[in-house]
């Protein structure tokens, strides 16, 4: 595989769903581990397979619970698939949720540093970025003081200067332009925009139509888990108001 | 704009899901020392003694058991205080660390939704901070040994040894523990019951040879559980230099580095096949 590749195989990822929530061990032996026997299997994702080239842009699209957020937790290998296989071949930026890897009770400079670790840096590399990354977030004269007492807009904006700067080959961007004010937005576009032009494979996920279409050419249509349409970004939107203003399926459980 | 390629090439990529698991694991070294310090950090954040109380709490709780027992208990042994901290500290380390890092996989369940990280590395930075902890509280130790007129042996040389093969144990039991919390909560619950029980169970307050031998069958019992008990082997490799001067026997060295190395071995390989699925159960 190259660099910056994405490929999902007939990918699925289910959850059991208890009718109990058994969580002690009194619990699960007083019904002898009946429980995990009859859990009901839900099925967030199944039967996905899709193949995204180096430096591509994609936008997963569909409505809430289809199975866009897990689609792109398998992908940043934080959820394994239950089911199926999802290669991915490259570093990953993961902007699901910015600033997750921060302590409130450290200073904005230590969380460079252990969010740098968290990624996969070395302290020295991180050396190297730091200037950067304080200067892409305007907050130097913040930077020594703890993160619990930074806004939430100063929160995502050093989480989004340390996620810009760690030389991503895949980018994954979960709905996090909503942050900051209008000038820093438009700066964490321009930012994205850089890496669509440096080749860098781009996973998008949005409801914002035009915000989409600016950034991605392709895209994936999520409906209730199943895969519903892969292709240029008009007709997957179009394809998208067909399929929410058909019937609704119930959600795929099975019994276990 | 070329600010992007403008920029030198990446170091060495972490890149993921390749490699055995242990190999990962050591690419995220440095993310295991920072989260030692992190801890270490955090916990003395706006306490006027900070480090000092990691000294100063094993001197307090020696104080409290050298009164009960050489006092109340009347306990016969020359400079008993310092036979109280040699297992005491050792105690402590194993203890604490069970009990922070068997909570520290649900602690950092945030963290562990978001980003791709082997998650072993959180108990091994609880057990990390604790034994740094353990290294601090050996200075009051060495204070007290002068003050006491305690020899001071070359022996003591072996402590760090000992240390670090009692930290290979306190991993595997932690990796163990850490994981089982995840699927039954109440892990941390029964631990802290049957670390009382152990405490008494293992030579914190006394050693087989310093009780007089006695035919009754609890005293046959409890000499029966020492020796099952691995933590005799790994406590005496700390106690032997410290309060005897000299170093363990090969046979007590040997059967406390064989029980770190499996347990070791049997705590990580149970923790990375079960972790894929706490993601389920956070």
């Amino acid at each position: 595989m190259r660099n910056g590749e994405i490929r999902i195989r007939d990918a699925g990822v289910s959850y059991r769903l208890y009718r109990e929530k058994v969580t002690t061990l009194k619990e699960a032996v007083v019904n002898r581990f009946r429980h995990l026997r009859s859990a009901e299997v839900f099925w967030a994702l199944r039967h996905v397979s899709l193949t995204i080239e180096p430096g591509e842009t994609i936008a997963l699209v569909g409505h809430n619970g289809s199975g866009k957020s897990t689609l792109l937790k398998t992908i940043a290998g934080v959820l394994p698939p239950s089911e199926g296989e999802v290669l991915v071949e490259g570093r990953i930026s993961p902007m699901i949720e910015l600033g997750a890897g921060f302590d409130p009770e450290l200073s904005g400079r230590d969380n460079i540093y252990l969010n740098g670790a968290l990624l996969g840096f070395s302290r020295k590399q991180m050396d190297a970025k730091f200037d950067r990354i304080v200067a892409f977030s305007e907050l130097a004269d913040f930077i020594d003081m703890p993160v619990k007492n930074y806004s939430s807009g100063m929160y995502a904006r050093l989480g989004f200067a340390i996620a810009q700067d760690v030389e991503p080959e895949i980018l994954i961007v979960d709905e996090v332009l909503a942050v900051g004010d209008e000038r820093f937005q438009e700066k964490c576009k321009a930012r994205i925009r850089d890496f669509r032009t440096a080749g860098v494979t781009f996973c998008f996920v949005s409801h914002n139509f035009e915000a989409a279409r600016e950034l991605c050419s392709r895209s994936a249509v999520l409906h209730h888990g199943r895969l519903a349409f892969d292709g240029p970004i008009e007709q997957g939107w179009q394809r998208y108001r067909e399929l929410e203003q058909g019937p609704v399926p119930g959600p795929q459980i099975e019994a276990g | 704009m070329t600010e992007v390629a403008e920029r030198a090439p990446a170091a060495p990529a972490p890149t993921p899901a390749r490699g055995s698991a242990l190999a990962e694991l050591l690419r995220y070294r440095q993310l295991v020392a920072m989260l030692v310090v992190r801890e270490l950090k955090v916990r003395y954040k706006r306490s006027v003694l900070g480090l000092l109380w990691t000294m100063l709490n094993p001197l307090l709780l020696m104080v409290v058991y050298t009164v009960v027992f050489a006092t109340i208990m009347r306990t016969a042994e020359r400079n008993f205080a310092i036979f109280v901290l040699s297992g005491l500290l050792p105690w402590l380390f194993f203890s604490v660390s069970l009990v922070q890092g068997l909570n520290s996989i649900l602690a950092n369940q945030e963290l562990i939704r978001k980003i791709r990280i082997p998650q072993a590395v959180f108990p091994l930075s609880v057990v990390g901070s604790n034994l740094v902890n353990f290294a601090l509280s050996l200075l009051p130790l060495l204070l007290l040994m002068a003050v006491l007129r305690q020899p001071i042996r070359p022996a003591l040389l072996f402590v760090p040894v000992a240390m670090l093969i009692l930290a290979i144990f306190t991993t595997g039991a932690t990796l163990l523990l850490a994981t089982f919390t995840v699927f039954f909560r109440d892990v941390r619950h029964l631990t802290e019951v049957l670390l009382q029980m152990l405490l008494y169970l293992s030579p914190v307050f006394y050693n087989l040879q310093v009780l007089p031998q006695r035919d009754a069958w609890w005293f046959q019992a409890l000499q029966l559980a020492l020796r099952l008990n691995p933590l005799s082997y790994l406590f005496a490799l700390v106690r032997d230099p410290i309060f005897y001067g000299r170093l363990p026997a090969a046979q007590v060295a040997g059967i406390a580095v064989a029980a770190a190395g499996l347990l070791l071995v049997l705590g990580f390989a149970v923790f990375q096949r079960l972790s894929p699925r706490h993601i389920h159960y956070l």
